[in-house]
This record gives structure tokens, C-alpha cells and sequence, in this order.
């Protein structure tokens, strides 16, 4: 009989108390890995798009509260090109515009010149041709989204496009935007002569220092900010505030379930006060006491943990569903995500579990014994 | 170093009250047992007997006086904590035995912590179950057992250890006639067997006068401490 045991031994005995705590750590695990996966994901998924289209820095507005409320002159194109060591630069006005008056997709206006335009992949139809007005090219999860394809037209803006392409990208960013000329999208959203950001593609055998001359030299053009394409939107105030409310109710979940393990085994404690009395008879140590019940929180949070990975996982998959944000962000659940949603609750567990412990051997055996 | 010549165990000027002083339980008790001694405590309910095995034991401490064991006082809990493992055995008027544990390992777990292995602590309950008559009995839940099989696996269970001293509080209190012979015939054979000290609280006046003492409480104080009559089997 080895104390891990005998921790089992007595959370079998009121299984259905037993069942339902586990299953309140699980909801917990769940919810901190769901959300977590669903804040780091934009980070991921937003360097992944970038680099599908062989983006690696971003040049946008310094200071800027959210990427899309940032502007930067679309003039500043040439100057940046001009920096050593810049291969390709891409001017994007990128903004949610209303589609066919119902539904919001996330449009990108991309200059003539930009080095994207003949990278991108076409699954059908063909690219804007020069000087050609008023035509997109759909992602294809937005032309499945529309249920449209190319010769159909679309609304933007009130303005009714043409469909000429749509594109074949891999990545959940790029497969649901919708491509159009830059001047077209300046001119319906009233947003002349501004693009939202460059993406640079650099000169091959660039490293770390020939990285931070180019951000140098970019940064001394006025006030704008340069960063690796994966750290696009670290400083966005929109992508903070889901961070930080993602970790408040993953904290407030995994405290939650840390309660639960408190509440109940304070109470299987109480219930067992007597048979503490007879541990104490018997000459066993209060370590070993307190050794007995920590284990059962232990073994609790593991068995909480076991059932909450798998039904994180499954929440982030059935995110993917979800147009609004399925069309968007692709959740992949990695280790980086489950080790602290696992060690939060874990630690919980262990925490919530002191207090009746204490308890349990704060008694002397004579008064653990009188109580029936 | 204990002091081999000194009292097996020793209460001096014990006293236990309660509720800052309006409840006294014990009184002023001095108590010597000699090792080997067969001593029966005997008083009416609430005399405070069992609080004198509860102080013998260090399962409650005294609010005046010492316990000394082998002329050695015993003041913290740790220290109590591991003369129980290994000194002091101890027998229950109900038995006490973890209900979600069979015989064998109610009879296991007290001999957990005290660094045998899993198998021999094992092999050794069951030998002690055996010794005891419930050779057939190993793997049964307390609520299978009679009271008097209950009682012989708390008697197994409080002999794990090789215990010095046996503290044994109404042993018989919640059994039939027959099983109280039973329990009792145990209870001596197994003292004469390891040449156990036995602190035996009663109050059946024919069953104290088994002991070499008789120690008779009222009112939380020692009124007789005289010879046993009878001589015990």
C-alpha cells in the first residue's frame, strides 16, 4: 500500500464528487489552452502568411495604437527601396471592408509595383493586369466564403468589382483576404496616397547586423517602426488587450479549478477527520499526512489535465470552423501553449490541496478522534 | 539515551483541563509502569481514563505535570509521533480500522514510513493476521468482518511494530461474551509472547482485576493503585 494509493483509494470513494471536480480542472485546462492558443495564434499565423508571401520586416507608423490605425506615406516606397540590402519593397493599404453590404473581409490594396503581384500563387483565373480598374483577385477561402469565382462580380465599398483570380496560398491569413489594386482601395476608402505598411523582402546572406542597419537607416526616414514580420502585431493595443484578457480568464479558470480542489478536498477531509486520528494512532508522521492528501490534489489536476489537453484541442479545432475567426487564424495547439496550461493547473492543484492538509494535521489525534 | 532502569513510562503530577480550567479531566496524576507490567485502569465513564491513555500515548498533552518515557520527557509531537510507529501500540474500543482498506493492509499501513519494503511489510501483516486467527480473512473490508475480527485486526495492526508498551482502551466494550474471552486470551497470550508492558482501561472490575495494578480513577484522580486479585491467564 504506497501513499499514491491509498490518495486514489479515497477519491474512489465518492467517485461522482471525484468525477465532477475533474472534469471542473478540464474545463479550466481547456479554456487556458484554448485561449492561449487563440492569442499566440494571430502572432504565428500573421509571421507564417508574411512569409509565405517571402515578406521578412514590416515597415509601419511608429506609435501607431493598432496596425490598422496606422498610416504611412505610400511615397516613402522609394526611398526604403533605396536602403542597401533591400531587395523588394510591398506598399499594402490593409483594412476590413464591407462585402457584398453583409459580410466583412479583410481587403489589401497592393501597389503595381509590388513584388508580391507576381509571386502570388493562382488556383484559377489570372492576375490585374496594369492599369486595369476595379478587378480583385479572391482568396480562395473567401470565394468559398461568397460562393463566387472569376467572371462574378463583388461589392466593396458600395463599388462593384470584378473577379479575375483566385489566389492559391496555403495559410489561413492569405487564403482569406481579398487582393486588389492599390489605387483602387485608396480611392474608395478615402485613403489617398496612404498605405498601411511595406513588407520588405531582403538581399540574400543579410544577417543580424546588416538587419539592424537596414532598420537604422529606415527609422531615420521619420517616424516609423521596423520589425520582423512574426512581431507585426506586438505592440498592437487590438492584439494586447485579447492577450491580456485571454490570460485574466485562463488565470480565473485555472483558480477557479485550484478552489474546486480546495473546496472539495477540505471537505473529504472533514469527513475523514477521524481516520487522520487513526494515521496519528498509528505513528504516521504528519508529512506523510499531508503527503497522502497533496497527492490526491496531485492526482486530481493529472487526471483533470489528462482529460482537458484532449478537449483543448478539440475547442481549437472546432475554432477553425468558426468563419470569423476560422477564416483568419489557424489554432495549432503546441507544446509551448499546453506546458503552462498543464503547470497552472498542476500548481493549482497542489495549492489548492495546502489548506485542507493543514488542516488535517493541525489537530492532535486526540481531538481527530473524538470527531465523529 | 533512555534510562533503561527508569519507568517504562511515568506521569508526573499530570493534570488536563479544559475550556480554560471549568472542565478538569485529570488531576495531579502520578503514574509509573514498570516494563513487563500488566496495569488495568478502571473508573466509571467520564472518570477520565481514556484522557490518561490519551496522554500516555501523546495523542493530547498535559495542561500541568510531565510524561516521561524511560525517565525521558516527552514534550513535542514529532517525538510522540515516532514512539507511536515504534513503541507504543494501541487498541481501540471501536476498532478504528480505515474502512477502505482490506485486514491485510489496515495491518500494512502502520508499519508505512518505518523503511521495510512493501514486500516484507506485506508478508508481516500476514503473518500477524495469521497469528491472530484470520489467516482467511486477508483481503476482506472491515465491513465484512465481526466485531470480534475487527477487533483482532486492530489488535494485529497495533503489534506491527514490536511495540514496548500496549495501550488498550475498552478493548472489549463493543463485544459479545465470547468475543471478549477471545480478544482478551489474545491480548495476554500475545504480552507473554513478546514480554509486552499492557495498559489496559476497563470498567469491568472483574477484567482490571486480571492486572498486576490496578489503578482506579474518579474525578480525574487516582483513588487506588493496589494488586490485581485474580492472576492473569
Amino acid at each position: 500500500m504506497t501513499l499514491a494509493m491509498l490518495a486514489w483509494r479515497n477519491l474512489l470513494r465518492r467517485p461522482a464528487r471525484t468525477v465532477l471536480l475533474v472534469l471542473g480542472i478540464a474545463l479550466a485546462v481547456a479554456t487556458a489552452l484554448a485561449l492561449l492558443a487563440l492569442s499566440r495564434s494571430i502572432e504565428r499565423t500573421t509571421g507564417e502568411s508574411s512569409l509565405e508571401r517571402g515578406a521578412e520586416l514590416t515597415v509601419s507608423q511608429r506609435g501607431a495604437a493598432d496596425l490598422f490605425g496606422g498610416f504611412v506615406p505610400a511615397s516613402l516606397e522609394k526611398a526604403i527601396a533605396a536602403v542597401p540590402g533591400v531587395a523588394g519593397v510591398a506598399g499594402e493599404l490593409a483594412m476590413f471592408a464591407p462585402v457584398d453590404n453583409e459580410n466583412q473581409f479583410l481587403a489589401v490594396g497592393m501597389a503595381d509595383s509590388s513584388y508580391f503581384w507576381p509571386s502570388m500563387p493562382l488556383a484559377a483565373g489570372r492576375l490585374p493586369e496594369k492599369g486595369e480598374r476595379y478587378v480583385v483577385v479572391l482568396g480562395d477561402n473567401v470565394a468559398k466564403a461568397l460562393n463566387k469565382g472569376v467572371g462574378q462580380d463583388v461589392t466593396i465599398f458600395d463599388h462593384s468589382m470584378r473577379i479575375v483570380g483566385v489566389a492559391g496560398y496555403k495559410t489561413a491569413i492569405n487564403r482569406g483576404v481579398i487582393y486588389l489594386r492599390l489605387q483602387d482601395l485608396q480611392e474608395l476608402a478615402f485613403r489617398a496616397d496612404q498605405v498601411t505598411l511595406f513588407y520588405l523582402a531582403l538581399q540574400p546572406g543579410i544577417g543580424a547586423e546588416g538587419r539592424d542597419a537596414i532598420r537604422n537607416k529606415i527609422e531615420a526616414l521619420g517616424p516609423f517602426s521596423v520589425a520582423p514580420t512574426d512581431q507585426l502585431f506586438s505592440h498592437d493595443r487590438n492584439v494586447e488587450v485579447l492577450r491580456a484578457v485571454s490570460l485574466v480568464i485562463s488565470v480565473i479558470a485555472l483558480t477557479t479549478a485550484g478552489i474546486s480542489v480546495l473546496n472539495v478536498l477540505l471537505m473529504a477531509v472533514q469527513e475523514r477527520t477521524r481516520e487522520t486520528g487513526i494515521m496519528m494512532a498509528i505513528g504516521w508522521s504528519d508529512r506523510r499526512i499531508v503527503g497522502t492528501i497533496m497527492l490526491e490534489g496531485v492526482l486530481t489536476g493529472l487526471a483533470g489535465c489528462a482529460v482537458g489537453v484532449p478537449l483543448g484541442f478539440f475547442a481549437c479545432s472546432f475554432f477553425n470552423f468558426l468563419p470569423v475567426v476560422g477564416r483568419y487564424l489557424a489554432f495549432q495547439p503546441s507544446f509551448g501553449i499546453v506546458a503552462p496550461s498543464v503547470a497552472g493547473a498542476l500548481l493549482l492543484s497542489v495549492l489548492g490541496s495546502l489548506y485542507p492538509a493543514w488542516r488535517a494535521v493541525s489537530m492532535t489525534p486526540a481531538d481527530a478522534l473524538r470527531r465523529a | 539515551m533512555d534510562d533503561t532502569t527508569a519507568p517504562l513510562v511515568a506521569l508526573s503530577n499530570v493534570s488536563r483541563t479544559y475550556d480554560g480550567g471549568s472542565l478538569v479531566a485529570l488531576s495531579a496524576i502520578n503514574l509509573a509502569v514498570e516494563r513487563g507490567a500488566f496495569v488495568s485502569i478502571v473508573g466509571a465513564s467520564g472518570s477520565g481514563k481514556s484522557t490518561l491513555v490519551h496522554i500516555m500515548a501523546g495523542f493530547d498533552w498535559p495542561t500541568a505535570g510531565r510524561v516521561l518515557w524511560q525517565g525521558r520527557e516527552v514534550v513535542d509531537r514529532h517525538s510522540w509521533t515516532a514512539l507511536r510507529r515504534e513503541k507504543i501500540g494501541i487498541v481501540f474500543q471501536e476498532f478504528l480500522l480505515l474502512p477502505t482498506l482490506s485486514a491485510l493492509e489496515n495491518v500494512e499501513i502502520a508499519m508505512s514510513g518505518t523503511g521495510l519494503s512493501a514486500s516484507t511489510r506485506r508478508s508481516r501483516a500476514a503473518e500477524l493476521l495469521d497469528q491472530v486467527g484470520l489467516s482467511g480473512r486477508l483481503k476482506h473490508l472491515p465491513f465484512a468482518l465481526s466485531g470480534g475480527e475487527r477487533q483482532r485486526v486492530a489488535i494485529a495492526r497495533s503489534i506491527a511494530n514490536g511495540p514496548e508498551l500496549l495501550l488498550a482502551d475498552e478493548p472489549t466494550g463493543n463485544l459479545d461474551s465470547r468475543s471478549t474471552e477471545a480478544v482478551l486470551e489474545l491480548l495476554f497470550a500475545l504480552r507473554r509472547r513478546a514480554g509486552m508492558t499492557l495498559v489496559l482501561v476497563t470498567h469491568d472490575e472483574a477484567i482490571a482485576s486480571l492486572a498486576d495494578t490496578v489503578v482506579r480513577i474518579k474525578d480525574g484522580r487516582i483513588v487506588d493503585a493496589g494488586r490485581g486479585t485474580q492472576e492473569a491467564r
